[in-house]
């Protein structure tokens, strides 16, 4: 059931309840997680918070802390598929899902006692109603066993019987079809709705707990979700706007002198940013390098790209030695200058703005600290996707959390650097597809494998780094290729996951030319390759189009992807 | 030198840092109080001369009895400043001392120590309702009832006062009562999150 008032019908019963938190494995939900922390701790709500990662991970962490729990907060997973069905809790214990993953499962939604999603209202007005998907006649259902056993009644009253039973078997076909079809074209795409932090900061907000602090947890998920790929730019921009205006009320200033907030207050602004990644705390070359957007547009893996790069830098007035130190450490006259030559010269090179600016907040505090929003959720996200084998997922759950936590800026330069490596790891493993022609069309979709033993396979072990990967690949492929189909063409990306086990990891992400929806049907594709071939694919994390499989069940898998979407 | 054994005391005690207590000297003591009994048996002999009339010997006895003077509040210096060293200890470690204190502490002063102890238990049970009042606990009042906890290893069930079960497995965090998790966090299991 849809929660309409968040303060009554959610905050205000958790109060002086202990309430079992449950978060899933994103930038996005952590910084959901944070605001909740935050008000609990404002009212003294006792909590317990366990970070999950994937079905199994959340189906363990409730058995294993549901005792005496009657109250759990479900953030960024659960939503999409029917939580009381799975998790099989006693009767008196209450979901909250604040989950930014579409569509909601329809047992959820109709779910009037156990389950209360904290959803924005227009943004489930898809969902079929409830006629179409559920029946309570049970009087039906009742007469009709009471039919069969009534079979030494007298022949014509049997015949009647029978007549109606048939007309009302026929219906019931129907309607069964109808519901089939109903929830097949609900459950087609997957895509994400408002970000489960901003959903957080909006229930502060109405409780009058909203501070500077949590509204920079509420843009940097904003931002992760954009930068992942989750969300179309125009809901980015929505979203960015309506963030926009708690900005200006939490940050506004007097013009006079007294007025002035100590230089170590935490201030954050609006800004329009270059759409370069790390460039701040990195080069400007690297940074261009590694930048999506710019580096496929260049075609900076090739010689030619190159050329074309250095000629950009020239005609910007942009000395190389400046452009390969540390962006920091150029000259105070260059820096300021950069983003608006690039404007200048960008549309000579083929560039848009889309692809240069990105409206996002910056933060400062302190002399020393300015921080991006995007550099921000890079950096977490690296962290969140650690490579390093001695630590547990959950380590890296907190260390990320103690980077949201802005406590040291130690933890956050250590982010930083391995935001680098994956991005670097990224392009050059991108490089070596386009390199190898390993990117191949299978028909209906395009599809291309890490090879085991790659060097950098270790990173794209990871859910949004493999994300990352693919969707460079298919831009790089794009612009490269000579083929006009390749835009509307989806990519799958496979790449190993577990060599002792044998697993690899299947990523689906739709074509460029649907880039501005953001929808994608690889869960429900995945999902039936799986069942017509029975293989056994299971979910990664909490997006159905990364799946889980065994390698040497791929080339099975994949003739029935290319069958079903053709 | 005269009385200089006795400033090495003092010295000893300046140089040890704030916390620890440095093992008890016994040898300079009995050094010290040697020095000074000497002192006295020679002020003894010249006090009779003194006495009879030869006033010219008055000027060596008076130092002689300044140094005795300077050693004793010497001497009292060192053992007033330990045992209050010990007293603090008693409120930062509670009844049991570390092994490592307790072999640097003298006789006198362990069984000062378990009087100390004694009175104090009984001041505690005495006060505050049924059972007494813990005075070593909260040594500052603490901003918040509750604080928020992560679990450094996997330690198993833990039933709160209100009888809530909580399991306490590696990095889940928790917002515990603090006079609940306190022990845990001594324990190493739990670690206090500063926000």
């Amino acid at each position: 059931m849809l929660v309409k008032d968040f303060k009554r019908d959610f905050y205000d019963v958790l109060q002086n309840q202990r309430v079992l938190v449950l978060v899933a494995f994103d930038v996005d939900a952590l910084c959901a997680c944070k605001i909740l922390q935050y008000l609990f701790q404002c009212d003294q709500v006792l909590y317990t918070i366990v970070p999950v990662d994937g079905l199994q991970g959340l189906e363990n962490a409730f058995l294993e802390n549901a005792e005496g729990i009657k109250h759990v907060v479900l953030i960024n997973c659960g939503a999409a598929f029917d939580i009381v069905e799975i998790l099989q809790p006693e009767d008196h214990v209450r979901f909250y899902i604040c989950d930014s993953h579409r569509p909601v499962d329809v047992h959820n939604f109709y779910n009037a006692v156990q389950v209360k999603l904290l959803m924005r209202e227009d943004e489930l007005s898809t969902i079929p109603s409830y006629d179409e998907v559920f029946r309570d006649d049970v009087s039906l259902i009742s007469e009709d066993s009471g039919n069969e056993s009534e079979d030494s009644e007298t022949g014509y009253k049997r015949k009647r019987f029978d007549e109606e039973s048939v007309l009302r078997r026929q219906e019931r076909r129907r309607w069964n079809e109808n519901r089939e079809k109903v929830l097949f074209n609900y459950a087609k795409f997957t895509s994400y709705a408002t970000s489960a932090a901003l959903v957080m900061f909006e229930l502060a907000w109405k409780l009058s707990k909203d501070t500077n602090n949590l509204l920079w947890l509420a843009i940097v998920g904003v931002t992760d979700q954009f930068i992942h790929f989750k969300t179309p730019r125009e809901k980015y921009m929505e979203d960015i706007i309506a963030l926009q205006s708690h900005v200006t009320r939490h940050n506004q200033r007097g013009s006079d002198d007294e007025n002035i907030m100590s230089v170590n207050c935490l201030r954050i602004s609006f800004e329009e940013e270059l759409n370069l990644c790390l460039y701040r705390h990195w080069t400007l070359f690297e940074s261009i390098c590694h930048s999506m957007a710019i580096a496929c547009k260049l075609r900076l893996w090739s010689l030619k790209g190159q050329k074309r790069l250095h000629e950009f830098l020239a005609e910007m007035g942009l000395p190389l030695n400046q452009c390969k130190q540390q962006f920091s450490a150029m000259e105070s006259t260059m820096k300021p200058e950069v983003k608006t030559k690039m404007q200048e010269y960008m549309t000579k090179y083929g560039l848009v703005v889309q692809d240069v600016i990105l409206p996002s907040f910056s933060l400062q505090y302190g002399y020393k600290n300015l921080m991006c929003a995007t550099d921000y959720v890079l950096a977490c996200t690296a962290v969140l996707e650690s490579v390093d084998k001695s630590k547990h997922s959950t380590d890296n759950f907190l260390e990320a959390s103690d980077i949201l936590q802005r406590s040291s800026s130690e933890k956050f330069e250590a982010g930083l650097a391995s935001a680098k490596l994956q991005l670097k790891s990224v392009v050059s493993q991108v490089q070596s597809f386009l390199d190898m022609h390993q990117i191949i069309s299978a028909g209906p979709f395009l599809y291309v494998f890490v090879q085991e033993g790659t060097a950098d396979s270790r990173f794209f072990a990871h859910p949004q780094c493999l994300i990352r990967l693919a969707r460079f690949s298919l831009q790089a492929h794009c612009a490269v290729s000579r083929n006009k189909r390749a835009q509307s063409l989806p990519l799958v990306l496979g790449a190993p996951y577990n060599l002792e086990e044998g697993t690899s990891l299947v990523v689906g992400i739709p074509p460029l030319d649907t880039d501005d929806e953001r929808k994608n049907f690889f869960g429900k594709a995945f999902e039936q390759a799986s069942k017509s071939t029975s293989t056994t694919a299971k979910f990664h994390s909490f997006d159905s189009y990364i799946i889980e499989m065994k390698s040497e069940d791929k080339s099975k898998f994949f003739d029935a992807l290319i069958s079903i979407l053709q | 030198m005269l009385a200089e054994k006795a400033l090495d005391l003092i010295r000893e005690l300046h140089r040890t840092s704030s916390g620890t207590l440095s093992p008890y000297n016994e040898d300079k003591i009995r050094q010290v109080l040697e020095e000074m009994k000497t002192l006295f048996e020679q002020n003894k002999d010249k006090a009779h001369s003194v006495a009879e009339g030869q006033t010219d010997q008055l000027s060596s006895i008076q130092l002689r009895h300044a140094g005795i003077q300077r050693n004793k509040r010497c001497l009292l210096a060192y053992l007033y400043n330990r045992l209050e060293q010990i007293r603090k200890m008693r409120w930062e470690f509670g009844s049991v001392l570390p092994p490592d204190v307790k072999y640097n502490m003298c006789e006198q002063e362990v069984q000062w120590f378990n009087q100390y102890n004694r009175l104090l238990a009984n001041y505690m049970r005495s006060i505050g309702e049924s059972g007494g009042l813990d005075l070593t606990q909260d040594m500052k009042p603490p901003k918040t009832l509750y604080v928020l906890v992560r679990c450094l290893l996997d330690h198993g069930e833990f039933e709160t006062q209100d009888g809530n079960i909580i399991l306490l497995k590696k990095n889940s965090q928790h917002y515990l009562l603090r006079s609940e998790c306190e022990h845990l966090i001594r324990q190493g299991v739990l670690e206090h999150v500063v926000q």
